[in-house]
């Protein structure tokens, strides 16, 4: 993080080189098929991509879906967030609770999420209801899993100190316990937002719920081959800007923290 | 302490677009003007060429004139739409008739209710077909014995005809190689010579004749004259328990398939709003027939072919799956 502030002033920048790398795949995709390497008809040059990505931004349908998608990541991220906090907390702060799951959640963690499509589609059918499920089972995990690290992480010493002047359990948790596990907190909001729209997008594209996956396999089933590759763009840029985002909020959460506090690195 | 707000800041935001999200979704739908509450009709369609008539009948708005409000739940394959059918999730599903009868030999509960699409019974003219590079030794259904065939589903209704379709010719159909590809899949596997022919359907049959391919069989048009393809179904519990709404139901289908028949383009004109079909391809698409009786005859036929490639022990009762 350092190294790349500082690199500003030394050429070439960092970020330049971020775009030009980007502006050399745009270019391989766009010569690729020009040329012949590639067959046009099953992956058109960028600038096809481009019109038909233009062609869609102006239906209402790519609008409505995009904001379906943001919703049900949205939704999804947040259930996560608030059961995984929650329950870590209580789960990280009984040890004999934490014994007792410890198995049952190395059990379930690693049920990939696409598998319980056929269950979510029965209880659900095939509206949004489907998809949160897998989006809030598999980003539940990764919170969940990062704050019991994040309460077992806490000084002992501080934990007894906090005891010994009879602290509330409440205030016990919001001075001593929540700024150990808030940097883990953090990492699992980061993984679980990138995991949230991965599955967010696959539910869509399998189940057929409504957002830009779905238009993915319209666009598919319609062999509209530039529309699809467009769609599959927008997922893309979508992807980054969770992360952006997902990485200036722990930034922001965490600038007290030494990991992040320049004065302190280096 | 300004270090959890930042983190609150963010769960707020997290709930906002929620929220904002959640108001879109209430909004009312532009086709509810009609005076009185209408009741609402949940049906699961695959977004493709052969649903056309329910989307142009909502437009014309036949389903709000029999008192129901319409709506649609798209899916992306059948799997997904018995089970929500069967569970009650949606009232409605558009399932081709070999998938209802190997549901209905299984013992799912499940009733026609309207039909759907049947072939035009015109060879070479078809909406679904088989497709060889145009350099191929294939030139008729005969010749597909021993070679390898691609088929959306394996044991369902394309490879069933297509073997019906062989054997019409006068081929050996148990020599055939099916291998199962999704429809937007096969021409590319065709063009790599990954298989040597393809079954499929509009808008891929279009697109394969604009490339060069060629037509060898109408595998539909070959089982069994103005062959039905596919129809609307309903589980036996929302046929009982919903009865009326079934009943309207079918009379705004009727009406919608039969004025989908009257103004084929009125349907390629509604493709372009609920598939993503390039719009300089819609005039070239051969039309299903939207045929406004579900036809025994066809469905017996498809039960025998089901029975003769082992799909199913026997042939379920068809009274029991039929309006």
């Amino acid at each position: 993080m350092t190294a790349a502030t500082l690199g500003r002033r030394s050429p070439p920048p960092s970020w330049l080189l971020g775009l030009a790398g980007l502006a050399g795949l745009v270019g391989i995709v766009e010569l690729a098929p020009r040329a012949g390497l590639v067959d046009e008809r099953y992956l058109p040059p960028f600038s096809a991509m481009a019109a038909a990505l233009a062609e869609q931004a102006a239906t209402a349908e790519f609008w409505r879906s995009l904001l379906e998608t943001l919703r049900g990541w949205a939704t999804g991220l947040a259930i996560a967030m608030v059961a995984g906090v929650a329950l870590g907390l209580v789960i990280g702060g009984v040890p004999p609770l934490r014994a007792a799951l410890n198995s049952t959640i190395e059990f379930l963690r690693p049920i990939p999420s696409v598998a319980l499509i056929p269950l979510a589609v029965l209880l659900f059918g095939t509206d949004m209801r489907s998809t949160l499920l897998l989006v809030v089972y598999a980003s539940f995990w990764q919170v969940l899993v990062q704050v019991l690290y994040g309460v077992r992480d806490v000084d002992p010493v501080a934990r007894e100190t906090a005891r010994s002047y009879r602290f509330r359990p409440f205030t016990q948790v919001r001075t001593v316990i929540w700024p150990t596990a808030l940097p883990y907190v953090m990492t699992g909001f980061r993984l679980g937002a990138a995991v949230a729209l991965i599955l967010e997008i696959t539910g869509e594209l399998i189940i057929g719920s409504p957002g830009l996956g779905r238009q993915i396999a319209v666009a598919q089933t319609s062999g509209a081959v530039a529309a699809m590759y467009a769609l599959v763009i927008v997922v893309g840029l979508i992807g980054v800007t969770v992360n952006v985002a997902a990485r200036a909020t722990e930034r922001r959460a965490l600038r007290w923290h030494p990991s992040i506090r320049r004065d302190l690195a280096g | 302490m300004i270090k959890p707000r930042a983190a609150l800041s963010a769960a707020v935001l997290l709930l906002a677009l929620t929220a904002c999200g959640g108001g879109q979704s209430a909004a009312p739908e532009p086709g509810s003007s009609a005076s009185g509450a209408l009741n609402p009709v949940k049906v699961s369609v695959i977004p493709i060429l052969d649903v056309a008539p329910i989307y142009l009948g909502e437009q014309q708005g036949f389903f709000a004139a029999e008192g129901l409000k319409l709506e649609i739940v798209t899916a992306q394959g059948g799997a997904a739409i018995v089970p929500a059918v069967v569970s009650g999730q949606v009232d409605v599903g558009f399932s081709n008739f070999t998938s209802l009868i190997l549901a209905r030999s299984k013992g799912l509960p499940i009733k026609v209710v309207a039909p759907g699409v049947a072939s035009t019974g015109v060879a070479g003219k078809d909406f679904g077909g088989v497709v060889v590079k145009a350099g191929s030794p294939i030139k008729s259904a005969a010749d597909l014995a021993g070679k390898k065939v691609a088929v959306n589903t394996l044991n369902n209704i394309n490879d069933t005809t297509v073997r019906a379709s062989i054997r019409a010719a006068g081929g050996d159909a148990k020599n055939v190689s099916f291998t199962e590809l999704a429809f937007p899949d096969m021409l590319a596997a065709l063009d790599k010579g990954n298989v040597d022919a393809v079954q499929v359907v509009e808008p891929f049959l279009a697109t394969a004749v604009k490339n060069g391919d060629r037509v060898v069989a109408s595998n539909y048009v070959d089982t069994a004259p103005g062959l039905a393809i596919a129809g609307y179904f309903t589980s036996q519990q929302t046929a009982a328990g919903k009865a009326d709404l079934i009943k309207r139901f079918t009379a705004a289908m009727l009406k919608s398939l039969r004025y989908a028949t009257d103004n084929p383009d009125a349907v390629r004109q509604v493709l372009l709003k609920y598939t993503k079909i390039d719009a300089a391809l819609t005039g070239s698409l051969t039309l299903p027939t939207f045929p406004t009786e579900v036809d025994r005859a066809s469905l017996e036929t498809l039960a025998k072919l089901a029975t003769q490639d082992g799909l199913v022990e026997s042939s379920p009762d068809l009274t029991e799956l039929l309006p």
